[in-house]
């Protein structure tokens, strides 16, 4: 449990998928200039992500490893992404219509979120369990959405402050998020300390 | 009218009018279908078929009360309540997830096998959908997740007219670049409600009050707006 505890501080905090690897930059910049937009495409990502790990699990052990398949590994992975994520549309479309009209929109650009595939790749290399497995996947994309609400704030918060006009708009969004990638790099002490 | 901090808005045309229902569709947003890769992604203008984005739009068509006389071919903005986005991406995200989380780990205490760990979340998966089905009607039937008609979207006025017109310039006669003119009639590159171009180019011969310039009646050019 402790172990499990960790290693998800870890995923989400310590290597935290957008400010420590630098994955899944198009949506921190493209989706968060409201935080309701940014706390709906976290949470649509949190979901694609954690069960297209658990289906990426299952075809690494059982397809990959047990056929000597591994240089096909990437093109597995999309194809498996690209099935979670029509996976989810389909059923949350049968599930709830209306939910579906409210929020279908994020789920086609999951697909091309290479926050998603690094995530799996990731877990692969970890030779986790399936629960441990499961948990990277899951605490890592509460990391990443934990990060698009923050800096969805930020700009929130920006929007309405003056700035000079060379720094309006996207300038300024890179500076402050240089500025979290620097404020993460404080979680990087929980590791050696 | 003030825009409401706690309202997502967005912008939809009306596609049918139906006795006392309107039906609409979302408009593309401006992103999607303005890059460069939109003609292979089917997002580009007159693209169909199953899958594009075209396609996926007409499937998002939702019908309100047609109480304000909507029309068919108008742009209206609607809108959610923002705390009603939330707790629906939570009911059909978050939901799902905890069950299905919360399943893996008692089997993986009781059995500490993969393979019933994972039958085991996959039933909690399918357990929490249900659930978030149940919620969800539930929410439904309070009228929370229906988008609601907040107010006419101001009209397009298309052609070089229209844009010259909307161009913000003084009462001098103005013209804006040319290449402005075909994105417009697309309607994209638009400012998303105002139908300003993003880009607006004008000159003008402007008459200065003060003395800078020799010579009685001189004028000078000014330029306005991005360099083509």
């Amino acid at each position: 449990m402790k172990d499990f505890a960790l290693m998800m501080i870890g995923a989400a905090l310590v290597n935290n998928v957008i400010l420590a690897r630098f994955l899944g930059l198009c949506s921190f910049m493209g989706v968060t200039t409201r935080i309701d937009t940014a706390a709906g495409m976290g949470l649509a990502t949190t979901f694609v992500i954690t069960v297209s790990s658990m289906a990426d699990w299952a075809v690494q052990h059982w397809l990959l490893d047990a056929y000597g398949l591994g240089y096909l590994r990437t093109v597995t992975f999309i194809l498996v992404i690209a099935s979670a994520v029509q996976f989810t549309e389909l059923t949350i479309k049968k599930v709830s219509p209306a939910l579906f009209q409210m929020l279908g929109i994020y789920l086609p650009l999951i697909t091309t979120n290479c926050a998603v595939l690094g995530v799996a790749l990731l877990l692969v290399e970890g030779r986790m369990s399936f629960l441990g497995a499961t948990l990277f996947g899951f605490a890592s994309a509460l990391g990443y959405s934990l990060v698009m609400v923050i800096f969805a704030g930020l700009r929130e918060r920006l929007a309405l402050a003056e700035v000079p006009r060379l720094f309006a708009g996207p300038p300024l969004g890179f500076i402050v998020a240089s500025l979290l990638a620097m404020a993460f790099m404080g979680f990087s002490g929980i590791s050696t300390g | 009218m003030s825009r409401d901090l706690h309202t997502v808005e967005g912008i939809a045309r009306v596609v049918g009018v139906d006795g006392a229902t309107a039906w609409l569709e979302p408009e593309q947003t401006s992103s999607c279908g303005s890059c460069a890769s939109a003609s292979s992604c089917g997002a580009g203008a007159g693209a169909g078929g199953i899958g594009t984005v075209t396609d996926r739009i007409a499937a998002r068509r939702f019908s309100l009360d047609n109480a304000d006389d909507l029309h068919v071919g108008e742009r209206v903005v609607v809108g959610v309540a923002e705390r009603a986005l939330i707790r629906a991406a939570l009911t059909a995200y978050g939901l799902p997830l905890v069950t299905a989380l919360t399943a893996g780990g008692i089997a993986e205490s009781a059995w500490a096998s993969d393979l019933a760990t994972m039958a085991a979340m996959a039933a909690g998966l399918v357990v929490g959908l249900l659930a978030a089905g149940t919620v969800a009607r539930r929410l439904a039937a309070r009228g929370d997740l229906a988008p609601r008609f907040l107010r006419i979207s101001s009209p397009f006025k298309g052609g070089e007219a229209g844009i010259r017109d909307a161009c913000v310039a003084p009462p001098q006669p103005a013209s804006c670049a040319k290449p402005a003119v075909g994105r417009a009639a697309a309607g994209r590159g638009m400012g998303e409600e105002t139908g300003v171009p993003s880009t607006c180019h004008a000159s003008l011969t402007h008459p200065l009050p003060n003395p800078p310039l020799e010579g009685e009646g001189a004028s000078m050019t000014l330029s306005i707006g991005n360099s083509p």
